[in-house]
């Protein structure tokens, strides 16, 4: 592909496989490591010269949802067999690899589909940011260990360059597409200074603790935890107390100079508490915000409760979620004013609402991508011209020093200046037109014949010979 | 100069749209390069318009709000910089293209009105006059302003009870953003307006020394529309101090600056209609007002002739 190398890449994906698949095609950050390890030890797989390594570069990229291989390797070498016993030499499955679930691509789809992960359009959640970092992390990781070659380096360079163009360029990413994360969409339209506000959390089932968490995440001023089983509502509000604790910069809280963020979060893992279920209502009327995934067969959440509770609010809204099922709340509380209760169907239509807003970006990121792309192929397409074009750019540079230099001599700095700055622009135009000739030629057989021309008129050797 | 000065007052009505076409951009699409530029289109039609309104003014030797063409102008730009100033506090673009849409309006029409006849009134030349009649348009926008986030709230908060997550529900800043800029609003409008009427009563007292009796008699602080402004002014004091002191706030404290808004336009609607002549000053004119060589407005007068 580069001409001397060919790219390709290996994916087991949530797309393309089921989760028992993607399982056993997971490879640790130390499996990963390991995999770059025995490829880049060299090996002859594939018929390439012996002695000469034939995986030029490999990056691993690991995530939950999938296992991609990107390989660089030696034009003429066989991929699936360079990957092959690189599998085998570590000991992983290599059979998964080869399997019904595995997506292969060679060259520029490979590269294609690196440009749509990165920006998010492979994902699950259409647009999710999270892959972004998981590939630079798997790009960090592989730069650590083996430089990738020059392919894959430009390859997920321009990956990056495309993900956040059309991240920034596009609303692919906004709005809300998990149901927890809708909840505090939903909230965020009452109150948008979330830590001078209140939540209440009834229950500590497992909804209502991500919940919990994303509103903590969202930095929630108070949050107070009422459950039938205290002890259970004491011990979730230790834990989340904990998880607050551990976002710490300064975990000894020593430092008396402690960052404002880490105060911030001191306070908030303070403010979480825990209420006995009699005192519900009270912990209903000092909140803003509340949340119920009981698993109660009855609604618990009165209207005389929350009656009370609106009357010392001055108007001020109340925002209540009920995701439990069967319902939490009473259906007459929607009927008081000012009380705004939302249910699941809401916030999933909340979702629905984000994903077809999404779908819509797919065509503008799509666009943003191919011309990342072109970027790529241009790149490529002049991959053979640089060694020449840099040897006739040394010689013109060569002349023209030597020129500047007599004329300094000659004359005063000053004109030398000026002479050096024209010589600069009479080089550029030269380049540029003979670049440009050598990309415009028809056939590729007329591009190498320009290419040998030069190089045969200005290389090193014939310079030094004249 | 003055072809230039005719070429911005085209430009400008083109630029006000442009501005309004940008933050309907935005909140049909929410377009990131709309993002970027609505604001900085709207704060340099703002500049521009403002250059013009100071070059005009040097050039007319009075305050150019003398046409209806003039004050409809300077009334898009106070609504246009207002607007600016609450968004830049909240970061919140959402409700620039009502704003926006307003001004962008008001500024079409002071085009098509064309320059029209100025009022010949030599209070348009006083100083004290211009700041007071000024501040009274900034204190209005900025209530007007208030009144359109009111509103926005009640819509808000009208598809929340209903659960209708469209348009507006993406788009609008929170409840609780779109009160804080409607108090805001208020906040910046209640001083203005005191501002406005203390200089008025001031420059008016200063003016009934200069001129003769018959017309220092109209100079009356009675003066219904005076009478209405201090109750416009003192009712919205006094929802700033409930909104302050005693916690109101959601629907029903929107619902008051609605009711609010709605009650200063038909307060002024029916005074304009059963007191025309009030506040008008109808017998003041250049021959009535005494011209020592030390009063500035008797001075401003004869540059004028």
């Amino acid at each position: 592909m580069t001409g001397v190398t060919t790219l390709h890449v290996r994916s087991i994906s949530h797309k393309n496989a089921p989760t028992a698949v993607r399982e056993r095609a997971h490879l640790t950050e130390e499996r990963a490591v390991e995999l770059m390890d025995a490829l880049s030890a060299g090996s002859a797989a594939g018929g390439a010269e012996a002695g000469e390594p034939v995986c030029v570069s490999v990056i691993p990229v690991s995530t939950c949802n999938r296992t991609e291989i990107y390989l660089e390797v030696r034009a003429g070498a066989d991929p699936d067999a360079v990957l092959r016993e690189g599998l085998r030499a570590i000991g992983a499955d290599e059979d998964v690899f080869f399997g019904e679930h595995v997506l292969r691509l060679d060259d520029l789809e490979a590269i294609a589909h690196l440009y749509r992960l990165a920006s998010g359009m492979e994902s699950m959640m259409l647009g999710e940011p999270q892959i972004t970092a998981q590939l630079k992390e798997a790009y960090r990781l592989a730069r650590a260990h083996h430089e990738p070659g020059p392919g894959l380096l430009r390859a997920f360079q321009g990956a990056f360059r495309a993900g956040k163009r059309v991240r920034t360029e596009t609303r692919i990413s906004t709005g809300a597409v998990s149901v927890a994360f809708a909840a505090v969409e939903l909230a965020r339209k009452f109150f948008d200074r979330f830590s001078r506000h209140r939540a209440v959390l009834v229950g500590t089932g497992e909804t209502g603790a991500l919940a919990a968490r994303h509103f903590l995440q969202h930095e929630i001023g108070q949050l107070t935890l009422v459950n039938r089983s205290f002890e259970r509502a004491e011990a979730l509000a230790a834990t989340l107390r904990e998880e607050q604790l551990r976002q710490l910069d300064d975990p000894t809280g020593d430092d008396a100079e402690a960052s404002r963020s880490d105060r911030a979060i001191r306070a908030r893992a303070d403010r979480i508490t825990a209420r006995p279920w009699d005192e519900l209502a009270a912990a209903i009327a000092d909140a803003d915000v509340v949340l119920s995934t009981t698993g109660a067969t009855e609604p618990v959440i009165l209207p005389d409760m929350v009656q009370a509770a609106v009357h010392g609010r001055h108007g001020l809204p109340l925002f209540m979620l009920d995701i439990a099922v069967p319902r939490d709340i009473h259906e007459d509380v929607a009927k008081i004013g000012n009380v705004f209760v939302f249910g699941l169907e809401d916030l999933d239509e909340i979702v629905q609402g984000n994903l077809a807003a999404r779908r819509a970006q797919i065509p503008h990121a799509e666009r943003l991508i191919g011309e990342e792309l072109d970027e790529f192929r241009q790149w490529l397409d002049d991959i053979d011209m640089r060694p020449t074009v840099a040897e006739f750019r040394a010689y013109l540079e060569d002349l023209k020093d030597k020129q500047v230099g007599f004329v300094r001599r000659k004359h005063s700095d000053e004109v030398a200046a000026e002479v050096d700055k024209s010589l600069q622009q009479f080089i550029k135009k030269v380049l540029g037109r003979s670049m440009s000739t050598v990309r415009n030629a028809e056939t590729r057989e007329e591009r190498q014949r320009h290419l040998e021309t030069l190089r045969h008129l200005f290389s090193t050797d014939e310079r030094d010979s004249d | 100069m003055s072809t230039l000065l005719t070429l911005l007052t085209i430009l400008l009505p083109i630029g006000y749209l442009a501005v309004w076409a940008d933050y309907l951009w935005l909140f049909y699409t929410d377009n990131p390069r709309a993002r970027r530029t609505c604001s900085r289109l709207a704060a340099a039609m703002v500049l521009l318009h403002m250059i013009v309104m100071v070059v005009r003014a040097v050039g007319l030797k009075r305050l150019p709000m003398g046409t209806q063409s003039e004050f409809l102008g300077a009334l898009a730009l106070a609504i246009l910089g207002t607007y600016l100033i609450v968004e830049r506090r909240f970061r919140a673009k959402g409700t620039g293209f009502l704003t926006t849409g307003a001004a962008a309006v008001l500024m079409l029409l002071a085009s098509l009105a064309g320059p029209g006849v100025a009022a010949t009134s030599p209070l348009l030349h006083d100083p004290g006059f211009a700041g007071h009649a000024v501040l009274v348009l900034l204190a209005y926008t900025a209530l007007s302003l208030s009144f359109v986030y009111a509103v926005l709230y009640l819509v808000l908060a009208r598809q929340l009870m209903r659960r209708q997550f469209g348009l507006l529900f993406r788009r609008l800043p929170a409840l609780e953003t779109l009160e804080r800029m409607s108090v805001v609003a208020v906040e910046m409008g209640v001083p203005l307006m005191f501002l406005a009427l203390a200089l008025g009563h001031l420059w008016m007292y200063d003016l009934a020394d200069r001129v003769d009796a018959r017309t220092a008699q109209a100079l009356t602080p009675w003066d219904p529309k005076i009478l209405l402004s201090w109750v416009i002014f003192l009712a919205y004091t006094a929802g700033l101090v409930g909104h302050r002191l005693f916690g109101w706030r959601g629907r029903r404290m929107n619902i008051m600056a609605v009711a609010a808004f709605v009650a200063v336009i038909l307060g002024m609607g029916a005074m304009h209609h059963f007191f025309p002549t009030f506040h008008k000053f109808p017998t003041l004119d250049e021959s009535t007002i005494a011209t020592p060589t030390s009063d500035p407005l008797a001075m401003a007068s004869r540059e004028d002739r």
